[in-house]
């Protein structure tokens, strides 16, 4: 295990609603079925769902192009309504995890804490912070080696890079 | 800080800034040494080093066509990379705008109006 303080990546966002419903949306599958995908036309659908602490989940994304990702939930803490705790992982459909093997040093768990804090009573920060667990040296140095926020080089060429590795 | 080395290091290979740099010039088009040195003022040593690292780690790749020898990116190699790079930024992001649509609905329409 590295002894390199690890700087979590992070995305800061406020939303228009109580910190109850925010906090509920993330951890209640009647509302997680709705939005949990990374664009409109996906479906999304729960297999299992505890989500309480020591918990886990298993849900499938259909990308719009048919493709099903499945990925598998593991809750290590569930505060009502300030604080989520998880490792997610793809997985196939028995919510076997799916090793990350051909991409190597990547971090084998990366774990997501989620903060909810009130701003007003129908306002909501919520900070997520994305980090390996307990990475060895080489996974650290990969996952720093991803980031744009964050070190030198990825900025502007990173997206160009994007797009032509989408292009082709 | 000593580290083990690794065979295949590839995250190893692009967390170097100058080696990001050369990536993101030999997207644009495939170049030579003498190129990359013109445009990034390094030392020919310098350029043909790190090129040297990125094509062990199959990132680029080397075609000679007379004296010269030009590079140029793998995007088989680099995509699955790139994906991972975009998974925390992208992925999630972009699930929060989601989110954030959502949210917006359920307090107009209600929960239970949802489908």
């Amino acid at each position: 295990m590295s002894t390199d303080k690890i700087i979590a990546s992070k995305i800061i966002r406020e939303f228009n609603a109580p910190r109850q419903l925010v906090f509920d949306a993330w951890t209640q599958t009647k509302h997680l079925k709705n939005w949990m995908f990374p664009m409109v036309g996906c479906k999304c659908e729960f297999v299992s769902a505890n989500i309480i602490d020591g918990g886990t989940s298993l849900h499938k994304v259909t990308m719009p192009n048919g493709h099903e990702m499945w990925l598998y939930t593991k809750y290590e803490e569930v505060l009502s309504p300030e604080k989520l705790v998880f490792l997610q992982y793809f997985s196939n459909e028995n919510g076997d995890i799916v090793s990350m093997d051909h991409i190597p040093n990547w971090p084998k768990d990366m774990l997501a804490s989620l903060f909810f804090e009130e701003v007003s009573s129908n306002k909501t920060k919520l900070t997520f912070l994305w980090e390996p667990r307990n990475p060895t040296e080489e996974e650290l140095k990969a996952f720093e080696a991803t980031r744009s926020d964050h070190g030198n080089g990825w900025g502007a060429g990173m997206e160009q890079l994007h797009c032509y590795l989408e292009s082709l | 800080m000593s580290r083990l080395k690794t065979t295949h290091d590839v995250f190893s290979a692009i967390g170097e800034p100058k080696r990001r740099l050369l990536i993101e010039q030999l997207v644009i088009k495939e170049m030579t040494v003498n190129e990359l040195v013109d445009i990034f003022d390094w030392s020919q040593p310098t350029v043909s080093k790190h090129l040297g690292v990125l094509k062990k780690v199959k990132i680029v790749s080397e075609r000679k066509e007379g004296r010269f020898r030009y590079y140029r990116i793998q995007p088989d190699e680099l995509r699955p990379i790139q994906e991972w790079m975009h998974q925390f930024e992208k992925y999630w992001g972009s699930t929060m705008d989601q989110l954030d649509n959502y949210l917006n609905q359920i307090q107009v329409k209600g929960i239970d109006s949802e489908h």
